[in-house]
């Protein structure tokens, strides 16, 4: 498959199917008759929990908006309506949940804002690919470590021997986890406080955040690379 | 427009429920029996009995009885091979829908179960009509399945209400039905833990409640773990205990011996010891009674009750909770009965299990409250479930690709791009499995679609949407579109371990041949169904280990002597088709047994208040 960007389709203002009175994009229900509307854009969670795109999240309150659109779209309300109807509770419950799984995680919600704002990470960016340069130093020093471990038990080495050399093999990398998690978090509340920065420090902060969660990737797989030869042992 | 009930299509028992004005209600049989036994039985002239009839026709038709199909749905034959000591034919080809021989008759599991829910629908219709219901007829339904079927066994039970009639509504999962049976009483709020043990299946749900939402956390489970499996370790045990005799015993006979098996399991509920008191049967003149303590019995069925705990801890994880922080544990299915079930969930959740409903009908009730909200359109009570295993497709080098993971809150969606590989290329494959692993071979194959109508370009350039809709049953749809052209695709299912549309369609047009037993016939089981449920009751009392302490104070011998004549006359009637000679005996039983009923009534008050201070009282 050949990866390339969607092809951008220009959306005409939608329209009430049953009144046909315009409705605005991001309202759920038509102004005029109050019928459900069928899902005409996708892409942005916060607007259409009716929240700013801020990474700080009140969980309680979002919580509260996941229930209460849920008990608005739910296809269990629908069950007398006209198919269209029952269509966009469809459309609209499964979007919901998609949208309340993505927000509730402080990372996914780093992710779906790094898409909404142009910067998306693609299936390549899941921490498989090349080393993140500022990772260089340890990578290296684990995998030497590993490699290591290997020939150790190959040739018959204590299994407890093994597991701590392991251990401490493990502590460099958590606590690189450890910086990046900081590092996100007070990334992620800079963005929060520049809702009226200019556009390049807005900018800049979005690539700071994406760099920040590729090499996050990368180090969970680091780690579940040390599992993994824990299990061996 | 008909009524609509909520139906526990259970493995063992099935139940119909309905909300009248808010309250829900069980429907009971003319014996006053709630559970209708999940069997069904085709005698040789093709007239089909269901529930307890079929259940007697156990122990003197079993090749041509059928139990525990709910085992079987949407299942292939592979899948099937640890069931043991089945009196029927279990066949089907490999890869394919499992079939169901009675005599010269084959059936898909969707038709046996489609005998159960019609037989509730009649039960259903019977009672409106003696409320005096002008509209009496059923024809919409919720069915609850275990939280844990896959969609093969969701569709499958979909498939037996349309067969028996049913608009299904709704397929809901057991546990969340209990939680919202449940919900009704208290309007409480916080954390749950389902633990649903049935006579088949085993589900745990976590919940968490709030302002009437009952949202899913997380679900697993087990659809090949339960009660018939604790019945077929006590059933083994007496057939290795025959030793050589045990090879090869008659059908009849190891029917008999799992009767006494069940029966014996059920008394150590409440006893410290039971007999499991196999009557004379073929290969069996004088019958067998082998005592089991309740310590052997534990050791026994301990490795099953263990199996669990694995699903519970999973479902723990997946939720981010440990055992503390669960408020409320709540056991639903007749297998929570079980002393050592109870024991070991309040040990992992440190806290006193709720069983304050009956936990054979709780699931009926929560599955009528949801037909009622679903045809009210109140919105106090809203359930969101979840889908419990991840749905992926098959990739390059059979290795899969999550598209919905498990634990996703229900409606879901999915979307993958797809392209051609070849130019000119019209139509794809996709493979649909559902499972955890990474390898295609070790998830469920749940079916392959072909895309068709793919305006013809070079290759790769294409770009189609496949679309994966989950719908709040649980049951999956897939659509396709060219995004270039805007073209809509056409999509060919093949249901890897289900029925086509063509063949429930022509199953529909069979079941109208089958014949269901007439008028008389159906008093004759009434009438049945009463004297077992007296010789039941009879049974039990006298069989009950401190019965000689108390009739040798209250009841005379000659009184004993007169019950033990009656018992036997009346056990010999029931197999006759005299329905007037099953009553005469019925009531004689009845009679003579009357002071043995108070002495036992009064007996069970002593011991309730027992222990209790006066105050109390």
């Amino acid at each position: 498959m050949t990866p390339e960007p969607l092809t951008v389709r220009s959306i005409t203002p939608p329209e009430c199917r049953n009144c046909s009175t315009s409705v605005p994009v991001d309202e759920h229900f038509c102004p005029q008759c109050s019928r459900i509307q069928s899902l005409n854009r996708q892409g942005d969670y916060f607007a259409f929990l009716g929240l700013p795109r801020r990474l700080e999240v009140d969980l309680q309150d979002l919580d509260r908006r996941f229930r209460d659109l849920s008990r608005k779209f739910h296809p269990d309300f629908y069950y007398n309506a006209t198919p269209a109807e029952r269509l966009a509770s469809l459309e609209r419950s499964s979007y919901l949940n998609d949208a309340y799984r993505a927000l509730k995680q402080p990372v996914s919600r780093i992710e779906h804002l790094l898409s909404i704002e142009g910067l998306p990470l693609g299936p390549g960016d899941q921490g498989h690919a090349k080393v993140p340069p500022g990772l260089l130093e340890e990578v290296f020093a684990l995998n030497e470590e590993l490699d290591e471990i290997r020939d150790a038990r190959q040739s018959g080495a204590e299994p407890s021997a093994l597991a701590s050399r392991l251990a401490s093999a493990r502590q460099p990398i958590e606590a690189k986890r450890d910086e990046h998690e900081r590092a996100l978090a007070e990334t992620s509340a800079r963005w929060d406080s520049e809702a009226s920065a200019g556009a390049p420090e807005r900018r800049a902060t979005l690539e700071r955040l994406r760099q920040l969660l590729l090499e996050r990737n990368y180090i969970t797989n680091l780690l579940a690379t040390i599992e993994r030869e824990a299990a061996h042992g | 427009m008909g009524k609509v009930v909520g139906i526990d299509l259970g493995t063992t028992n099935s139940l119909v429920a309905y909300v009248r004005d808010s309250v829900p209600v069980v429907i009971r049989d003319a014996a006053g029996d709630a559970l209708l036994p999940s069997v069904v039985s085709v005698d040789a002239a093709g007239t089909v009995f269901v529930g307890r009839e079929a259940q007697r026709r156990l122990l003197t038709d079993p090749s041509r009885t059928v139990y525990s199909v709910k085992r079987f749905m949407g299942r292939g034959i592979d899948d099937v091979r640890d069931e043991t000591h089945l009196p029927f034919r279990v066949g089907g080809e490999a890869g394919g829908v499992v079939r169901i021989g009675v005599g010269d008759k084959e059936f898909a599991p969707p038709e046996i179960s489609a005998f159960v829910l019609r037989e509730l629908k009649r039960r259903a219709e019977e009672h409106f009509r003696d409320q005096g219901e002008f509209d009496f007829e059923v024809d919409r339904a919720v069915i609850t399945v275990p939280a844990y079927f896959n969609d093969a066994q969701r569709t499958a039970t979909r498939d037996a209400g349309r067969l028996a009639g049913l608009e299904v509504l709704r397929i809901i999962n057991e546990p969340t039905a209990a939680s919202l049976a449940y919900g009704l009483d208290q309007k409480n709020r916080g954390t749950i833990a389902v633990y649903d043990l049935g006579g088949g299946t085993f589900d745990i749900s976590i919940l968490k409640v709030e302002d009437g939402v009952f949202q899913v956390l997380s679900t697993n489970g087990d659809t090949h773990l339960g009660g018939d499996d604790i019945d077929r370790l006590l059933t083994e045990l007496v057939i290795a205990e025959l030793g050589t005799a045990g090879h090869g015993l008659p059908a009849e006979t190891v029917q008999a011996i799992r009767k006494a098996a069940i029966q014996a399991k059920i008394d150590l509920s409440s006893a410290e010891e039971a007999d499991i008191l196999v009557d004379r049967a073929p290969a069996l003149p004088d019958g067998f009674t082998r005592r089991v303590t309740r310590a052997e019995f534990e050791t026994l069925i301990r490795p099953l009750v263990d199996r669990t705990l694995v699903p519970v801890r999973q479902a723990l994880d997946d939720a981010g909770l440990e055992p503390r922080d669960v408020d409320e544990v709540v056991l639903v299915g007749g297998s929570t009965r079980v002393p050592l079930v109870r024991r070991l969930v309040e040990e992992l959740f440190g806290r006193t299990p709720h069983s304050d409903l009956n936990p054979d009908e709780v699931v009926a009730v929560g599955a009528a409250v949801q037909a009622d909200i679903l045809i009210s359109g109140r919105r106090e009570m809203l359930l969101l479930d979840v889908t419990p295993l991840s749905l992926g497709i098959e990739t390059i080098g059979g290795v899969t690709s999550k598209i919905i993971l498990r634990n996703s809150t229900i409606p879901a969606s999915g979307r993958e791009m797809y392209s051609t590989s070849v130019d000119g290329q019209t139509a794809v494959d996709i493979h649909v499995v559902q499972g955890e692993r990474e390898l295609v071979a070790d998830c469920r194959s749940l079916a392959r679609f072909r895309l068709r109508g793919i305006p013809p370009m070079p290759a790769g350039l294409p770009r189609i949407e496949v679309r994966f809709q989950i719908d709040a049953n649980g049951i999956l749809s897939v659509s396709a579109k060219e995004l270039r052209t805007d073209v809509e695709q056409t999509i060919d299912v093949k249901p890897s371990y289900g029925l086509t549309d063509a063949e429930v369609e022509k199953m529909l047009i069979d079941s109208f041949e089958h014949a269901e037993a007439d008028f008389d016939a159906r008093l004759l089981i009434e009438a049945r169904n009463e004297a077992e449920s007296v010789l039941h009751a009879t049974e039990k009392s006298l069989r009950r280990p401190d019965f000689a302490q108390l009739a040798g104070a209250e009841i005379p011998p000659s009184e004993i002597a007169a019950i033990e004549t009656a018992l036997a006359a009346l056990k010999t009637a029931i197999g006759d088709t005299d329905r007037e000679l099953i009553h005469g005996r019925t009531h004689e039983l009845n009679d003579v047994t009357r002071h043995l009923a108070e002495v036992m009534m009064n007996k069970s008050l002593r011991e309730a208040l027992a222990g209790k201070s006066i105050d109390d009282v």
